[in-house]
């Protein structure tokens, strides 16, 4: 009866005027940001973190959160209408949502997306009401040392996320601990690698570097293309969107397999709603009786992923929220901000600050709803949004980017720094590398530096004592492994590319 | 995007080098009873030093160009020219105020990187500075720099 409790305190918070309102506004956002191509979850919340400084806490995170909820299915509209993906984890959903859309099933398309969104996302909330509080009572025995091996964790896993060369990711994660180490130590107090720049002896502070890498690194990207996409025209009436019962019965249990595997992947530490999709795609794939159908427009094929990526960015919370630790790049963003806030992420904020994990977590449930009714009543007023010129939208995001990066402490240097990181996001992009992993690292450093030392100083056998304690050392067995499949993976390709050349030849 | 990667390699090794041993230089490694500011910046100084010369090695003995990563041509001046005016903007900032700036800043993009049409651009403009005055300025009560004119 304690969460019953809990519950009802979260939706008092939940339900006052200005909360519903800061949840209306992130869901709307939150689509719009999502459907545009060229800005996606991260650098919206990024750049509306600057907004949040002025409110209560729990206000900020609840329509942080929306936000997060609302690009997920934004993404949706753009791939399935222009074959771009709006976001990263709306690409599977061009494979088949774009043939949807070009056999005039356009309605029906964002309609399966709209009901698998709301079905994951409130599954999903009532997973991390009841697991969230388990794991942060169960969190409460860590230790510095099992804190470090989380930490360690998450930070390699993380690289999982870039594609196909691990080397490349975890260059960008030890970049952003590099750049964590700028500053006033913690444990000493003295100036780290600041030169005499008073500006650089405060650290460098995530949300300068996260507004350049991801808003005006991704502007930057699309700035080189002139032209706009076509998009396709479609009738989104009740009808339209309607899944019909034979598309009923095909995606239900879609849905059921995307919720599940989005919620699982989107728990582990460093895997986000990305990879998400790519799972249950593939998963789609494999229990279809017929898999041939994938890729020609297979209702299965957009209903799970556009699931599975709801599921996880709810699910990505919960390590956020428990442990300190976000689950993706958009929540690591988020953890950053709880830290401005001057809340303290980790098992005591449950006992600490009840109204604001409960809040949040009520809130979830009700920009659920908001997203299901504002996803299938107002589709055809989010596509117009998609005809505004890029030429016209990308000096909009710089301005936001520039004024956000201001109002963090009113100087200037923030503002040039957050520049030199959009080039930096910009080359990173362009080359593959991951922006994602070099914010994460940047969030987690300080935190990674006190755990390590810390343990270094209560032990008295050295590393060992990452290995004696049972919970660490499963965790750095874990984060061994995550190092070493990609390597693995890698080392395997690059034999297969070495090959391939002389077979050709042959 | 190969000679990128040497490039990147090494210059990734060198700064990784310098880390490590501006580090050790500059802080101590080992304090009174643990390790000290010096310690983590060494070892992650190390770790970049490896990962850069797995990026190297690969580089220089790949023999695939890869495609090219930058834009030649008319987009490689629209890169440049937005991020001139990027920095443009911000400059002014201290002399002309967020406002004006701003007005500028789109007129000059969107008039004359985009062609859009002289009424859609001055509207453009000014709707999007008056938002961001409201929102940053009225609203969030952030100092924005002023001009001037005081805005």
């Amino acid at each position: 009866m304690d969460f019953l409790a809990n519950l009802s305190l979260g939706f008092s918070v939940a339900l006052t005027p200005f909360n519903l309102l800061m949840a209306v506004c992130g869901v709307v956002m939150g689509i719009l940001i999502g459907a545009l191509p060229g800005i996606g979850p991260p650098s919206g919340v990024a750049l509306l973190l600057p907004l949040t400084f002025g409110m209560d806490p729990t206000s900020g995170i609840i329509m942080l959160a929306a936000l997060y909820a609302g690009t997920m299915y934004g993404g949706t509209i753009t791939s399935v209408l222009i074959n771009t993906p709006g976001e990263s984890a709306s690409v599977v959903t061009c494979i088949d949502g774009y043939q949807m859309a070009l056999q005039g099933r356009a309605g029906a398309a964002l309609g399966i997306a709209a009901i698998g969104s709301f079905i994951a996302g409130t599954v999903g909330v009532v997973l991390l009401m009841l697991v969230s509080p388990v794991l942060a009572r169960w969190s409460l025995a860590f230790g510095p040392p099992e804190t470090f091996a989380l930490l360690l964790l998450g930070l390699t896993t993380v690289t999982l996320l870039t594609g196909d060369s691990p080397v490349k990711g975890y260059i960008s994660m030890v970049l952003g601990l590099m750049l964590a180490m700028v500053g006033f130590d913690i444990i000493s107090g003295e100036p780290r690698y600041a030169f005499g720049v008073p500006e650089l002896m405060d650290g460098i502070d995530f949300l300068p570097v996260a507004i350049g890498l991801f808003g005006i690194g991704e502007v930057l990207v699309g700035a080189e293309i002139a032209a706009g996409a076509a998009i396709i025209e479609a009738r989104y009436g009740w009808r339209d969107i309607m899944p019909t019962a034979q598309d009923w019965l095909r995606s239900r249990w879609a849905i059921v397999r995307g919720t599940v595997v989005g919620f699982l992947v989107g728990v582990l530490p460093g895997a986000g709603p990305t990879v998400a999709t790519f799972m249950s795609y593939a998963v789609e794939k494999r229990v279809s009786k017929d898999p041939a159908q994938f890729g020609r427009g297979a209702i299965e094929g957009v209903a799970a992923p556009e699931s599975a990526n709801n599921a996880a960015a709810t699910a990505a919370m919960v390590p956020m929220l428990t442990l300190g630790i976000p689950g993706s790049a958009t929540t690591a963003i988020m953890l950053g901000g709880l830290m401005m806030w001057g809340l303290r992420p980790g098992p005591m904020l449950f006992q600490k600050n009840p109204e604001f994990v409960w809040g949040l977590i009520a809130s979830q449930y009700i920009a659920n709803v908001m997203l299901l009714i504002l996803s299938t009543l107002f589709i055809p007023l989010f596509v117009r949004a998609l005809r505004i010129p890029y030429g016209i939208l990308m000096p909009l995001i710089i301005v936001f980017c520039v004024t956000g990066a201001y109002s963090l402490k009113n100087n200037v240097f923030d503002v040039y720094q957050m520049i030199a990181f959009g080039v930096v996001g910009y080359a990173m992009k362009k080359l593959g590398y991951s922006p994602a992993a070099l914010v994460l690292a940047l969030v987690l450093g300080p935190l990674t530096e006190r755990a390590l030392r810390q343990s270094l100083i209560i032990s008295d056998s050295g590393a060992a004592i990452f290995f004696m304690r049972p919970i660490a050392a499963v965790l750095m067995l874990a984060a061994i492994v995550a190092v070493l499949v990609p390597t693995l993976r890698g080392v395997a390709a690059f034999r297969r590319r070495r090959e391939r050349p002389a077979e050709g030849a042959g | 995007m190969r000679s990128a990667d040497r490039i990147a390699g090494a210059a990734l090794l060198v700064l990784a080098v310098a880390f490590s041993a501006g580090a050790l230089k500059n802080y101590a490694y080992w304090g009174e009873n643990g390790p000290g500011p010096a310690f983590l910046p060494f070892w992650l100084g190390l770790v970049m030093a490896l990962l850069a010369t797995m990026l190297l090695v690969g580089a220089l003995r790949s023999r695939d160009p890869g495609e090219a990563w930058l834009p030649r041509g008319e987009g490689l001046g629209r890169l440049v020219l937005v991020i001139g005016a990027t920095v443009a903007f911000v400059a002014l900032l201290g002399v002309l105020g967020m406002t004006i700036a701003t007005v500028l800043f789109l007129l000059f993009l969107v008039r004359f990187l985009d062609r859009q049409p002289w009424l859609l651009s001055i509207s453009v403009a000014l709707a999007v500075a008056a938002l961001n005055y409201l929102v940053f300025a009225y609203w969030l009560r952030v100092p924005l720099p002023v001009g001037p004119f005081g805005f």
